[in-house]
């Protein structure tokens, strides 16, 4: 059962992510950057896992996840680069 | 570009956000708990390993408050309602919450589970959360505070092995403190010890759910969170 969270929270970034894109009227999601702490619960290697299985067929799809890493217990979507038609 | 056709140049935007990933959970989390607010409800998160007694301490503290205090609950597991239906049986209004694949519960869940169960005539609602010492730690359920039970069989390492844990507990229960007599390696101390090198402000207290040691020590704690909160 351990580690299993790392799916949920990945959902709930993908879910963000989705949101944010929506609003900016983006087709494409080049880049997700994640803050993460070394005392956030999270386990960086479960989590890039459960975000490469959960991407697919998603705006997210094809995304890369960047993790800059603290010491603290940081859990953020910190950036998100994406692709929005040039008006 | 080209408005015609629809082959305008797409730009690439980087845009800062810096929100919690959890936001979602954390907003549920504080409706929960101004609801609990609003009610006068002392409202636990009771972690702590499969087996590690949870159910017990709850069954024992009904004892313990002798109707003076009332408790209802809801209990998280994979499957089965077998701990709801001890809880019943000691005479705990509760509810099972069955999470399926999920290791913990989230402010969600609790919220649902609120609606069918006569919690707000309660003094003190706990949420037996999911036997798990890693997930459940990061999901705020809109408690007062996080309790977890830790039992001695479980070795005097457990806190360092799981710092996410116990650094966000607020009280420790030592359970199964009856069996320490057939555990001549585990010593309270280096149980505390261990915990003292991950929670800010340690506090554990040993009690047996069987004996009755300590349980009047965890009322007394339980009587200090109540009062600390309640409205001036």
């Amino acid at each position: 059962v351990i580690g299993v969270h790392e799916y949920s929270i990945v959902s709930e970034l993908i879910t963000l992510v989705e949101a944010e894109a929506r609003r900016r009227g983006a087709e494409k999601v080049h880049r997700v950057v994640v803050k993460l702490g070394a005392r956030s619960g999270v386990e960086r290697t479960l989590f890039t896992t459960a975000f490469e299985t959960f991407r697919e067929r998603t705006i997210c799809d094809g995304a890369s996840l960047e993790l800059e890493l603290t010491s603290g217990a940081e859990l953020l979507l910190q950036r998100v680069e994406i692709e929005v038609a040039d008006v | 570009m080209c408005k015609e056709c629809g082959c305008g140049d797409r730009e690439l935007v980087s845009v800062e956000l810096g929100v919690r990933i959890l936001t979602r959970n954390e907003r549920v989390a504080r409706h929960n708990r101004e609801h609990f607010a609003q009610a006068g409800v002392t409202a636990i998160n009771l972690m702590g390993s499969p087996g590690s007694g949870k159910t017990a301490v709850l069954e024992a503290l009904a004892k313990t408050f002798m109707g003076r205090r009332t408790i209802a609950a809801v209990s998280g597991d994979l499957a089965t309602d077998n701990d709801a239906q001890r809880l019943r049986a000691a005479g705990i209004p509760s509810n099972a919450i069955t999470t399926g694949e999920a290791c913990h519960l989230d402010a969600d869940m609790v919220h649902r589970a609120l609606h069918d169960l006569p919690w707000s005539t309660s003094d003190y609602f706990f949420i037996e959360n999911v036997g798990n010492l890693v997930c459940p730690a990061i999901y705020d359920l809109g408690q007062a505070a996080n309790v977890v039970a830790l039992s001695v069989t479980e070795g005097v390492d457990k806190p360092i092995k799981y710092p996410v844990m116990f650094r966000a507990a607020e009280l420790v229960l030592l359970t199964k403190c009856d069996l320490l007599p057939y555990l001549p390696e585990i010593s309270v101390r280096a149980v505390f010890d261990s915990l003292a090198q991950v929670m800010p402000e340690p506090r554990m207290i040993s009690l047996s759910a069987k004996t009755g040691e300590g349980m009047q020590r965890l009322e007394d704690w339980l009587e200090t969170k109540r009062a600390a909160q309640r409205p001036r």
